[in-house]
């Protein structure tokens, strides 16, 4: 019945926060709004929430993200500015304080972003329990005023980044969007861009957690997805309820437990408002992309065993954020620098997807038989330059391309989804800074290294300035993670 | 739009574009890359010592025929010797033609084969006897996981037989990238903790097991095979294919025709996969009767054949075997051959 | 208008069990007012050769996913598809990489 339904409902939401401990009382929480249904009913869990009586209220200090990607979607200067007021509208009434910020502000977005703070998230039991402790403590002190308010929250309304967009962002961003090859690569790079944003507003405006409204049905599909393009390293990150890759803002997923159907039931029966707006693969045919072909194989396989996305779900609670065993790239490792997650890329050539796929073998070209193979050409040209130490870093670097010095920063889905970019100078300055940054100081720092441990990857790198021919036919010689599971 | 020149010899007309790196090679070049790739992989995996006796699980189709193709190729440069192993299901009218596909190849190749039947090896359990005891269960399913087990343990006991060192499968990268879709799909965590290696180095006295065509996909596979003019046989088993797998099969396809590299980033995430300790199986054992290894008292073929024997095949699979488990315990060890003879 | 066209087609990797177990066609396309591309070969098989289980050769208005399309030899991706504009003597053959392993 209806009202043991709203009860289990708002259930299953406090639930997942208690059981996880992570949202300290009077911390600053960012709620990530894209008008849809999932996150209307998380904003309204929130709201509800916060105005119980005082055992049971919820005790953060809510703001609410909405970003507006209609230029990526294709939207029209007016629709843009309908759906815009339509969002103002819901906010105000929600009375919490918002920040609405265009996509196109990415263009002006700091390079610092993409730098992992150093702060570890603060999560431990200790730290919680003494968090509630003399938070209640404080409640005590001030007598339970009901309408107590930390000091630290920004007044309830509107605190904009600021700006509409220039004309030449909207453009910039147009362009960007425009030349990508694929669907599959365009949503990857919109929730890249959209993540980076979120992550930016939640820094300057002191929010240390960002929650997103994903559902139990969204992150099922979600996981399958990203297995598919490659993330399986990072599956647990992707869709657990919480991700502390950025280090300062941990991203909670507290909708895990409810399905896109408990969703929209609630919404309907309790009238909680949301907003439509045309996503980026609206009306896009099944076979468009990876993500809607997999959307919609799991919905159907959903109508036919309707245990499909529990089951991918429950599977994926056994996932673990650490490297799989035998792995290298601990969390002190470098880090993708469009995702942010320790980098899951083997050597060239091991016998792995990766090595095959950037194997010379099949990137150069062989007209002569294996035993010959690679000798025509001469793939020892980069480790070549490592010899020639004289030359300075900058030109390095310069020669490599900008090309080059992002590729060589990405996780290996970045890597596939960046392929479908024909050019990566439309990327936002803030990405291609920060890529020219790091790749400046990773040619600096082996140089330092090389004087200071004996590096234990120079088994690899000898067998990388070998040429191939040899290699392939000495059995000793090979990457250093090659005996995948053997 | 005509094709464009192949990008390695820059002379004849490119005859495909390889997915993994959009590279469009002509038949000659594709094929002379394929095999380096093998090569390397067996190379770079460490997967065969030099002169490791290599038992090739061959079925007449086109992975274990382009295995065998290839292998035999690097063979001297491996310094590897080869020998074919088949296994006959004993299933009429399709398995006798897909034998003489294997006895066909073998004789071309002049590469030494042996078969092995189940009749022989498991009692006079052929595989359409084993489904007639199954019909009762009204499911193809429980037929796919019976030959699974059993073809495993025949092709262990075929490549003993001619003294193999390894056991080598054709097993592609689709079937990788299957595979570890379904495993999700089913919540096999155990599987998925285990899954993403090229092969299993032999624990427990198993001879080592490898899948060198694990970087290859399908498609470059089925190429493979129609440049070099190789003859496979190609006709579906009488018993369906589990219909799970057909919908993973299918989903994959699609992928793969929405980004060609769909299929090596399957492989990639099930190689990155990091699953909880308690996910992970228990460190397996050996089997009370045959001595194989076994994660339970019995193993899955031994728990297969005990079920079959006792006319109670269900008792195999799923939550049946733990029942079967619990009975087995008082009953102490009987040797391999009495068990499988008794009936 | 566009002549009549001689097309060989063929069928391997198991796809021709869907068409008798022949695997080796040798046909007229008639004269037509539109050029005879993939696309219209395909209706034109499916009208002509295919006897059993179209699904499990067509999907939509192309081939299954997982079914290779040769023509020439060379891989239709390289030739622009469905688009491919078939010539006098072209050959065409269709490998399904979903049969057996």
């Amino acid at each position: 019945c209806r009202d043991c339904f709203k009860a289990l409902y708002v259930h299953k939401f406090r639930a997942m926060l208690g059981k996880n401990r992570l949202i300290f009382p009077g911390e600053k929480v960012l709620l990530a709004w894209s008008g849809g249904p999932s996150s209307s009913s998380m904003v309204w869990q929130v709201l509800e929430g916060l105005s119980q009586d005082s055992a049971k209220r919820l005790r953060f200090v809510p703001g609410v993200v909405y970003v507006d990607e209609g230029a990526a979607c294709g939207q029209s200067p007016e629709d843009r500015a309908k759906t815009l007021a339509e969002v103002k509208s819901v906010l105000q009434n929600i009375g919490f304080p918002w920040h609405t910020v265009a996509l196109e502000e990415v263009f002006g977005l700091p390079p610092a972003v993409l730098q992992g703070s150093a702060q570890e998230p603060v999560g431990t039991e200790e730290a919680y329990k003494s968090a509630v402790d003399s938070f209640l403590q404080q409640q005590h002190v001030l007598g339970g005023e009901q309408t107590h308010q930390p000091h630290t929250q920004d007044s309830p309304g509107p605190c904009s980044l600021g700006r509409s967009p220039t004309a030449t962002q909207t453009a910039a961003l147009c362009r960007l969007f425009d030349s990508v090859r694929t669907l599959t690569a365009k949503e990857e790079l919109l929730q890249t861009l959209r993540t980076h944003l979120i992550l930016h507003v939640a820094r300057v405006h002191g929010y240390s957690k960002v929650m997103t409204g994903d559902s139990c049905t969204r992150l099922a599909i979600k996981l399958m997805t990203n297995l598919a393009l490659g993330r399986g390293a990072f599956l647990a990150w992707d869709t657990g309820f919480s991700d502390e890759r950025h280090g300062d803002v941990v991203v909670v997923r507290p909708m895990r437990d409810h399905t896109l159907k408990e969703v929209a039931f609630y919404n309907r029966l309790f009238a909680v408002p949301s907003i439509f707006t045309p996503a980026i693969d609206t009306k896009a045919p099944e076979k468009a992309s990876i993500h809607r072909l997999m959307e919609a194989f799991i919905l159907r396989l959903q109508t036919q065993f309707p245990s499909t996305i529990s089951t991918v779900y429950r599977t994926s609670e056994k996932l673990v954020k650490a490297p799989r065993e035998g792995r290298a790239a601990g969390p002190a490792g470098p880090r993708c620098l469009l995702c942010l997650c320790a980098l899951d890329v083997d050597t060239d050539d091991s016998a792995t997807a990766f090595g095959a796929q950037t194997s010379r073998l099949s990137q150069t070209l062989l007209s002569t038989p294996p035993a010959e193979a690679g000798t025509t050409t001469g793939p020892g040209c980069v480790a070549g330059e490592g010899q020639a130490c004289c030359r300075a870093a900058c030109n390095y670097v310069h020669r490599k391309g900008v090309q080059a010095q992002v590729m060589e920063q990405l996780c290996y889905g970045c890597r596939v989804n960046m392929k479908d970019l024909p050019s990566l100078d439309s990327l936002p300055p803030y990405i291609l800074a920060e890529a020219q940054l790091r790749s400046q100081r990773d040619w600096v720092m082996p140089e330092v290294q090389e004087y200071l441990i004996e590096d234990s990857d120079s088994e690899a790198e000898d067998a990388l300035v070998q040429p191939p021919g040899a290699r392939l036919t000495t059995q000793e010689q090979g990457g250093e993670n090659t005996g995948t599971g053997l | 739009m005509p094709a464009p020149t192949c990008a390695s010899c820059h002379t004849a007309r490119a005859n495909l574009r390889r997915p993994r790196s959009g590279q469009a090679l002509c038949g000659a070049c594709f094929c002379n890359a394929f095999e380096a790739e093998v090569l390397h992989t067996v190379l770079a995996g460490r997967l065969l010592p030099r002169g490791a006796v290599v038992a090739v699980g061959a079925s007449g189709g086109k992975d274990s025929t382009v295995l065998a193709h290839v292998l035999r190729a690097l063979a001297p440069q491996l310094d590897i010797s080869l020998h074919l192993v088949a296994v006959d299901e004993g299933i009429g009218g399709y398995r006798d033609a897909a034998l003489a596909a294997v006895r066909h190849q073998a004789a071309r190749w002049e590469l030494p084969l042996t078969v092995v039947a189940y009749e022989d090896l498991f009692g006079g359990w052929t595989m359409d006897a084993v489904a007639r005891s199954t019909a009762g269960s009204g499911r193809s399913r429980s037929c796919c996981t019976f030959c699974g087990v059993l073809r495993r343990r025949a092709l262990e006991e075929g490549a003993r037989l001619v003294g193999a060192t390894h056991i080598v499968t054709g097993h592609n990268a689709d079937d990788m990238a299957e595979t570890v879709l379904m495993n999700f799909l089913r919540g096999d965590a155990g599987r998925l903790a285990r899954g993403g290696g090229l092969g299993s180095p032999g624990e427990g006295g198993a001879l080592p097991r490898c899948r060198p065509l694990q970087l290859a996909s399908q498609k470059e596979v089925v190429l493979y095979a129609h440049f070099r003019r190789l003859h496979y046989f190609s006709e579906e088993c009488v018993y369906a294919p589990e219909a799970f797998r057909g919908h993973a099969r299918d989903l994959l396809k699609r992928l793969e025709a929405a980004r060609p590299s769909a299929v090596l980033d399957l492989v990639h995430s099930a190689e990155r996969l990091a699953l909880a300790p308690t996910a992970r199986p228990p460190r397996p054992g050996a089997c009370s009767r045959c001595g194989a290894l076994a994660s339970r008292a019995l193993c899955q073929a031994c728990a297969l054949l005990d079920g079959l024997n006792r006319g109670l095949p269900r008792l195999a699979i799923g939550k049946g075997r733990r029942e079967l488990e619990l009975e087995e315990a008082p009953r102490r060890s009987v040797p391999a051959a009495d068990a499988l003879t008794a009936f | 208008m566009a002549a009549p066209l001689s097309v060989e087609v063929e069928f391997g990797g198991g796809a021709e069990l869907l068409f008798d177990g022949v695997k080796k066609h040798q046909v007229t396309l008639p004269g037509q007012e539109e050029p005879w591309d993939i696309r219209n070969l395909l209706i034109w098989i499916k009208k002509n050769l295919l006897k059993e289980r179209p699904e499990l050769f067509l999907q939509g208005d192309s081939v299954r996913p997982g079914i290779l399309v040769l023509i020439n030899d060379a891989d239709w991706e390289l030739l622009g598809e469905l688009d491919y504009q078939l010539q006098d003597q072209d050959s065409v053959l269709f490998i399904s990489t979903l049969h057996g392993g």
